[in-house]
């Protein structure tokens, strides 16, 4: 696919997601992007250190809890407000990353020992933050104040009760903008050294080195950018819902969605986690619908029938759906296929 | 979300298609009576898969079996026998589930909500129902923060943390000093993981400290928990008089099983909302390590014949009358309350109904609703004890169906 159409193909959707409110006036199709944008920049998160970098994380609720909770805290305990705090708590999910990214790499860990430190790391924090309840407020979690005041909404970045456009758009902007901030560093760092350096680590770490690439400066830059953006989730994620606790923040749930959109979409491809989120949440709703008017009352029935189809993909689909769409343009195209430049080409 | 249906054979059709048609030309002149009330969807969230499947399962029975039951008993009266329709929902044991449903359930036209179970989930779906003016009835969620929020579409017919620890406090001091203080030094044992232990641990020792308790050490741990070992090891060092424990059900069956298979035998077990210690299903599975265990809970008026009668109609559908059944119960029963006092499926009306609610044709122990700010504040825990094969009310007084023994025997 030549640079010219990759462009116009991000235009046109990033044109479609800007004006979906226009077509979507549905609550519930709108929550439903919500959450699927949402666990696309997860996922985007995730595939800059795992898709690009080949550094595979099993933690990545380590940045988005800490983003969220440190966006959290300081309005609850501080007063602060909450657009202060936001950077506050990117920074944060950045220190982290760099915490984590310099203790791992500095001592070469790779493959599935990365893996295990983040776990790791993520369950340690899972661990404080349920212990140090003078700063986390432990089990308990933490609630924000809720703001009724349609004209505090914008203030308090509490769009739920806010005018109409607040109200029904509001936290779809939101994630939108983050994603597409997100989108946008992912496709600067694809065309510049960095990346390029970052996936010849991923490649094969030693010949790198053996080039003069700085393979740890490297890894940490992605491990930082990487948490940057998951913490960001984790920003939209507590303004949205007003509460978090160390299960929502630290527990397993997050760093498994974060891996499996990019993983179904496309490793190492820019476009990769928002086509597997939307896959994915689109086939959950599916699933729910169907099995719901065959069978009704039978909750789980569609988590299984959602399984088979996960399996199937990864069975049949290594490069991910993005592979697989790269694939039908070139055969419609006529084009030679492509030399390998990513886990898959997009 | 999907919707339960009730359906009917051949016969049964034939049957009712010849009875309507008989009826209808009896009516002819009078169209409006003959003609069907629409149903009046209820939303029902329950976290029925994931981590809280159990208990939202049994959620979920609760709240369908009220709607069976006030169809059966004619609908809603005021709106000519209107029937309910309940649009299932599963929350997936996540909040931002459970305020997508909440989306869904909008749509779909429900005139109010019942859930969501945790306090986590529910603090997301009263939010989000508020949104619409959704009358939400948070059936289990215990957090203050849930009602005390200024959401007026809120409400929650059972008590919240605030009065269960308080009336749990209380109720040990007097039982302790009733059979001669023979209880003196506290260990507390709480889950630490979700806002439930958390808040339990610290207002017990609140309570008890002034009251000559001595807390000689909070023990938490985290939920899931395969290993309650040390913790009993730590308890058998320590030697209290009292263990208190606050966990979910799976850690409340492994936490008392490893006290009884580490012979730990504090003089008295005393839980506030404890998991497993007044389920049925922990009796009938490990009878032996249920025995005298007490626990500050909710629970119905074991006096009331239509509690009894819903335990006989869960047990019969194969199920174990726990606290999520009646509560569940209960909040849709309050819900149907407020439609027929409304007697309009309008959100604001049903919400006007609600906040008004006097309600009380229930069998819990509360007496008449009186609703402030959403909760209601006539609502109170009940103290069981395991005695025998049965679970014993011990206080208050007005609803004991056994005396308490305590301390247990050695």
């Amino acid at each position: 696919m030549s640079e010219q159409t990759r462009i116009a193909g991000w235009t046109v959707l990033l044109a479609l997601l800007v004006l979906a409110p226009l077509a979507i006036t549905s609550g519930r199709w709108i929550e439903f992007m919500e959450l699927t944008l949402f666990v696309a920049v997860l996922g985007q998160g995730w595939n800059i250190l795992g898709g690009f970098g080949g550094q595979y994380s099993f933690g990545h609720a380590l940045f988005f809890g800490t983003g969220a909770y440190i966006q959290a805290l300081l309005q609850f305990k501080l007063g602060w407000s909450p657009w202060a705090t936001l950077w506050f708590a990117i920074a944060g999910g950045v220190l982290v990353g760099a915490f984590v990214g310099y203790l791992s790499f500095r001592y070469g860990l790779r493959g599935s020992y990365f893996a295990l430190i983040t776990l790791a790391f993520a369950e340690a924090f899972h661990v404080l933050s349920r212990s140090l309840v003078a700063v986390t407020e432990g089990g308990r979690g933490v609630a924000l104040d809720l703001n009724l005041d349609p004209d505090r909404a914008l203030t308090t970045f509490q769009f739920n009760f806010g005018g109409d456009f607040l109200k029904a758009y509001g936290f779809y902007y939101t994630i939108l903008v983050i994603l597409m901030l997100a989108y946008a560093a992912t496709w600067w760092m694809e065309h510049t050294r960095f990346g390029a350096q970052l996936v010849a680590v991923r490649e094969n770490e030693d010949a790198a080195e053996a080039l003069g690439i700085d393979a740890f400066r490297v890894k940490l830059g992605a491990i930082c950018l990487s948490a940057a953006i998951t913490a960001a989730a984790g920003v939209y994620y507590t303004q949205k819902f007003l509460f978090i606790d160390p299960g929502i923040a630290y527990g397993p749930t997050k760093s498994v969605e974060a891996l499996f959109a990019p993983i179904i979409g496309g490793l190492g491809t820019v476009l990769g986690p928002l086509v597997g989120a939307l896959f994915l949440h689109g086939l959950g709703e599916f699933a729910k619908e169907t099995i719901g008017l065959v069978w009704e009352d039978r909750p789980g029935l569609d988590l299984i029938l959602f399984g088979v189809v996960l399996i199937l993909v990864l069975a049949f689909l290594p490069r991910g759906l993005v592979g697989l769409l790269d694939l039908a343009w070139r055969r419609l195209s006529g084009a030679a296929p492509a030399a390998r430049k990513g886990k898959a080409d997009a | 979300m999907s919707r339960k249906s009730y359906t009917i054979d051949r016969r049964q059709f034939v049957a009712g298609a010849a009875g309507t048609a008989v009826i209808a030309s009896g009516l002819g002149g009078f169209p409006h009576i003959a003609k069907a009330a629409a149903p009046i969807k209820i939303g029902v969230i329950s976290p029925v898969t994931g981590f809280l499947g159990f208990s939202g399962s049994q959620c979920r029975f609760g709240a369908v079996t009220a709607i069976e039951e006030i169809n059966a008993g004619g609908g809603i009266k005021s709106l000519g026998g209107a029937k309910l329709e309940a649009l299932l929902a599963d929350a997936q044991s996540k909040a931002e589930i459970g305020a997508a449903e909440v989306e869904k359930l909008n749509e779909a036209g429900v005139a109010a909500i019942a859930g969501s179970y945790s306090s986590g989930i529910s603090l997301a779906t009263t939010q989000a129902a508020a949104k619409y003016g959704i009358p939400h009835c948070v059936d289990v969620g215990v957090n203050d923060k849930i009602v005390g929020r200024g959401l007026d579409n809120t409400f929650r017919f059972g008590p919240g943390f605030g009065v269960i620890t308080k009336l749990g406090v209380e109720r040990l001091i007097d039982i302790n000093n009733a059979a001669g203080k023979p209880t003196k030094s506290v260990v507390i044992v709480h889950e630490n993981t979700t806002p439930f232990g958390s808040y339990m641990a610290g207002l017990m020792r609140k309570g008890l400290e002034p009251a000559g308790f001595e807390v000689m050490e909070v023990l938490p741990h985290p939920t899931p928990n395969k290993d309650f070992k040390n913790i009993a090891l730590k308890i058998k060092e320590l030697n209290p008089d009292l263990v208190i424990p606050s966990h979910y059900y799976n850690e409340g069956v492994l936490f008392l099983r490893t006290l009884q298979r580490q012979r730990v035998a504090p003089k008295a077990i005393y839980s506030v909302l404890g998991g497993a210690s007044s389920q049925y299903r922990f009796l009938s599975e490990f009878p032996e390590a249920a025995q005298y265990v007490m626990d500050s809970n909710h629970w119905y008026n074991p006096k009331n014949p239509k509690a009894l009668a819903l335990r006989k109609r869960t047990e019969a559908a194969g199920k174990h009358y726990s606290y999520e059944v009646f509560l569940a119960y209960t909040a849709v029963r309050f819900i149907a309350d407020g439609i027929e006092r409304a007697g309009s499926a309008d959100r604001g009306k049903i919400i006007q109904a609600l906040a008004s609610s006097t309600w009380d044709g229930h069998f819990m122990p509360y007496g008449p609703t009186k609703i402030v700010n959403g909760q209601n504040m006539a609502a109170q825990s009940l103290n069981m004890q395991i005695q025998g094969k049965e679970i014993e009310v011990v206080a208050p007084a007005e609803y004991m169906t056994k005396k308490a023994v305590f301390p247990r025997p050695a």
